[in-house]
C-alpha cells in the first residue's frame, strides 16, 4: 500500500502572489518529495527580442519582464550592449544608475518582508511596511516620472537628471525611512511571531548553498559570500560604500535579517551617492551596431541576473538569453522543502521571495 | 569572458575535471541557433569573489544529436536543461519537455532550422 | 502590554494613511511622464520619432488632405496611439526640435472605449503604412 499522499500548493493559493505549483509528496506532515511547475506565465520575451524589436528598443521590452526588478533588467541589457559597441558612459550616469538600482532593491525587499509578515499572520506589520514602502515609490516617481515602469536607463546613460532641490527632498525621506527600518529590525528580532517562530524553519546549509549554486539573499543567509556587486566593475560599487551582508543560520529568520541589513546598506549607499554626485553630462551618444557576444551579470533584489547577448552587426540581435534569479534557484527551493512540515511550506516559499513573471518570461 | 571549445562527447569529463563547487558558480546552460541546422550549447561559469571572471564551455551539435546531462555533477543544472529542451527541441539525457510548453508540443520557438 | 494598549487606543484617533481619493484629489507630479504632444506647424517631417518609438505608437500615414506645411512633401499626417505608448520619451529625445514639435506633458491618457475604435482604427492605419 502506498504510504505517501500528494498535496499540491498552487497554482492558485492564498499565500502566493504569482502562479507557481509545487507538488509535495507528504508522509504524514513531512514533505518527502517535491516537484515543481513554473511555466504558467510564459510570454516568449526572448523570441520577441530577436524577431520584433531593434536592439535600441529592447531595453524597454526587457523592462517589462518583471515589475519589481524592471530597472535591473534594463540595466543589464544596456550594459551588455554598451560592452558590445565599446562605448564608455560618464561617471555621473554610473552613479545615477546605482542610485536607482539600490532604491529598487529597497522597495523590493520591503515588499518581501511585508509578505513574510503576512504569512506569519501578522497583518498589522504587513500594512505598516507596505505603507512605508510608499515613500520609496514616491522617491522613484520623483526621479524617473513613474512609479513602476521607470524607463530610466537608455543606451549611453540615463534619461533624467536630478537637481539640488530633489536631492534634498530625497535625502530627507531616506533619513525618515532609515529610522523606520531600524524599527523593523527591532520587531524582526524581538517579536515572537516574526523571530522565534521562524528560527530553524527552512534551513539551507552552507554546503548545500554551494552545491545548488544559490544566489542572492538566500545564499547570503547561509553564509555564502556571493554577491554580484562584489564581482563586477562596470559600476563603481566600491566607491559608494557597498558592504556584503551575510548571516550563518540559513533559516527564514536569517533571510529576513539579511534583507533588513541590506536595506540599511542600500539606504547608506543612496545617501553617499546623493551627497557626492559628480558633475557632468548624464548622456553620451553611442554609435555603432552590436557585434559579437557577451555575458553580463548584475545583482537584482533576488539575486544574480544574467544576460547573454549575441549580435551580428545589424539592428536585429541573434540571441538574447535572460537568466533570472528565481529561475536558477528553483532546484535549491525544492531541496529546502525536503524534510520540512507541509504547514510551513507557504512561509518558506514567501521567504524565498519568488518572482514568477521573471522565471517564465 | 573566456570561451573554451569542447566536443560534445568529451564535455562531461571536461566539466567534471574543471568544476570545483566551492570555487566556481554555475550560471546557466545556454543555446544559440547557428546556420545549417547547427546549435551551440554553452555551459557558463563564474568564479566567486573575483571580478569579471566568466568561463564558457561550448560545443557545436547537430539538431538531432543527444546531449549528455551534467545534473550529477551540477544539481542545479536541471532547470536550465529543461528550458533548453523546450526552447530548442533538442534531446538532453534525462530531461523531459513541459517546463513552458505542453508535454506533447511540437514547437521549438528559438531554433532557426525547420521541423 | 500597557504600552501596546496605549498605542492601540491612540491609533483610534489617527488619520488614515491612505488618501480619501474621490473627495481629495491626488496631486500629480509636474515631472510625471504622461502623454506625448505634437505641434503640427513646427514639425519638419523627418520621421525620426516614428523610427525611435519602441512599441510603434507614432505613425505618419499618407492622407488625402494633408496638413498644410511646406516641409510636408509626401502628404503625411501624424497619428499617435496613447494606449500603445509606453511614455519612455524616446521620440522626444530623437526629435530635432523638442519642445516645439514634440514634447511630453504630464496628462493622463484617455480611457479607451469601443466607439473610439482604439484597436481596429489603429490596425487600419498600420495596414496603410505597410502598403
Amino acid at each position: 500500500m502506498k504510504k505517501t499522499i500528494n498535496i499540491p500548493i498552487g497554482s492558485q493559493h492564498i499565500a502566493l502572489l504569482e502562479p507557481v505549483r509545487f507538488k509535495f509528496e507528504c508522509e504524514n506532515e513531512k514533505i518527502v518529495g517535491v516537484g515543481s511547475d513554473v511555466g504558467f506565465v510564459h510570454r516568449g520575451i526572448e523570441k520577441a527580442c530577436t524577431t520584433k524589436f531593434k536592439f535600441d528598443g529592447i531595453g524597454y521590452v526587457v523592462a517589462r519582464v518583471c515589475g519589481l526588478c524592471a530597472i535591473t533588467h534594463s540595466m543589464t541589457y544596456t550594459a551588455s550592449i554598451e560592452k558590445l559597441i565599446g562605448g564608455e558612459i560618464t561617471q555621473k550616469a554610473k552613479y545615477l544608475r546605482i542610485l536607482l538600482l539600490e532604491l529598487d532593491r529597497v522597495h523590493s525587499h520591503m515588499l518581501c518582508l511585508s509578505h513574510t509578515c503576512e504569512n506569519a499572520g501578522f497583518e498589522a506589520m504587513f500594512m505598516r511596511i507596505m505603507g512605508d514602502r510608499e515613500d520609496i515609490m514616491e522617491i522613484q516617481e520623483l526621479i524617473t516620472g513613474n512609479r513602476v515602469q521607470f524607463d530610466y536607463i537608455s543606451i549611453g546613460g540615463v534619461n533624467r537628471d536630478i537637481d539640488a532641490a530633489q536631492a534634498k527632498n530625497i535625502l530627507a525621506k531616506l533619513e525618515l525611512l532609515k529610522h523606520k527600518v531600524l524599527g523593523y529590525i527591532d520587531e524582526f528580532t524581538n517579536n515572537w511571531s516574526l523571530s522565534l517562530k521562524f528560527k530553524g524553519i527552512g534551513v539551507l546549509t552552507l554546503d548545500d548553498a554551494y552545491r545548488f549554486n544559490t544566489i542572492g539573499p538566500l545564499a547570503r543567509a547561509s553564509g555564502l559570500q556571493a554577491d554580484v556587486r562584489n564581482e563586477i566593475d562596470y559600476l563603481p560599487y566600491d566607491e559608494v560604500g557597498f558592504n556584503m551582508q551575510t548571516h550563518s543560520d540559513g533559516d527564514i529568520n536569517a533571510r529576513n535579517l539579511v534583507r533588513l541589513s541590506e536595506l540599511l546598506n542600500s539606504i547608506e549607499m543612496c545617501n553617499n551617492i546623493l551627497e557626492g554626485l559628480p558633475e557632468g553630462e548624464i548622456f553620451t551618444k553611442l554609435k555603432g551596431k552590436p557585434k559579437g557576444d557577451t555575458v553580463v551579470r548584475f545583482e537584482a533584489p533576488r539575486g544574480e541576473l544574467m544576460y547573454y547577448v549575441k549580435g551580428n552587426g545589424s539592428a536585429m540581435l541573434d540571441r538574447v538569453r535572460i537568466k533570472t534569479p528565481t529561475f536558477s534557484s528553483i532546484p535549491a527551493f525544492s531541496h529546502v522543502f525536503m524534510g520540512a512540515d507541509y504547514a510551513d511550506a507557504p512561509a518558506i516559499l514567501a521567504s524565498f521571495d519568488p518572482c514568477l513573471s521573471c522565471t517564465a518570461k | 569572458m573566456k570561451k573554451i571549445e569542447v566536443s560534445i562527447e568529451s564535455v562531461r569529463e571536461k566539466i567534471k575535471e574543471f568544476y570545483d563547487y566551492k570555487k566556481w558558480h554555475f550560471l546557466t546552460l545556454n543555446g544559440v541557433a547557428l546556420e545549417d541546422d547547427m546549435l551551440e550549447i554553452q555551459w557558463i561559469f563564474s568564479e566567486y569573489a573575483v571580478k569579471n571572471e566568466i568561463v564558457v564551455y561550448y560545443a557545436h551539435v547537430n539538431c538531432d544529436e543527444v546531449i549528455p546531462s551534467v545534473v550529477d555533477i551540477i544539481p542545479s543544472a536541471i532547470i536550465s536543461q529543461r528550458e533548453i529542451v523546450d526552447m530548442f527541441g533538442v534531446n538532453i539525457e534525462g530531461s523531459e519537455k513541459g517546463l513552458y510548453l505542453d508535454e506533447d508540443s511540437q514547437q521549438r520557438p528559438l531554433r532557426g532550422c525547420s521541423i | 502590554m500597557l504600552t501596546s494598549f496605549f498605542k492601540a487606543f491612540t491609533n483610534l484617533f489617527k488619520k488614515p494613511q491612505t488618501i480619501d481619493y474621490p473627495v481629495t484629489s491626488i496631486e500629480k507630479d509636474k515631472e510625471y511622464r504622461g502623454l506625448i504632444e505634437y505641434g503640427e506647424s513646427e514639425c519638419i517631417y523627418c520621421l525620426k520619432c516614428e523610427k525611435a518609438c519602441p512599441p510603434g505608437a507614432i505613425l505618419f500615414v499618407p492622407v488625402e488632405n494633408p496638413p498644410k506645411n511646406e516641409k510636408n512633401k509626401k502628404g503625411l499626417k501624424y497619428h499617435y496611439n496613447p494606449h500603445l505608448c509606453i511614455y519612455c520619451s524616446e521620440c522626444v529625445r530623437a526629435c530635432p526640435k523638442p519642445e516645439e514639435a514634440l514634447w511630453q506633458s504630464n496628462k493622463k491618457p484617455p480611457i479607451g472605449i469601443k466607439d473610439d475604435k482604439v484597436n481596429d482604427g489603429w490596425f487600419e492605419l498600420e495596414k496603410l503604412k505597410k502598403v
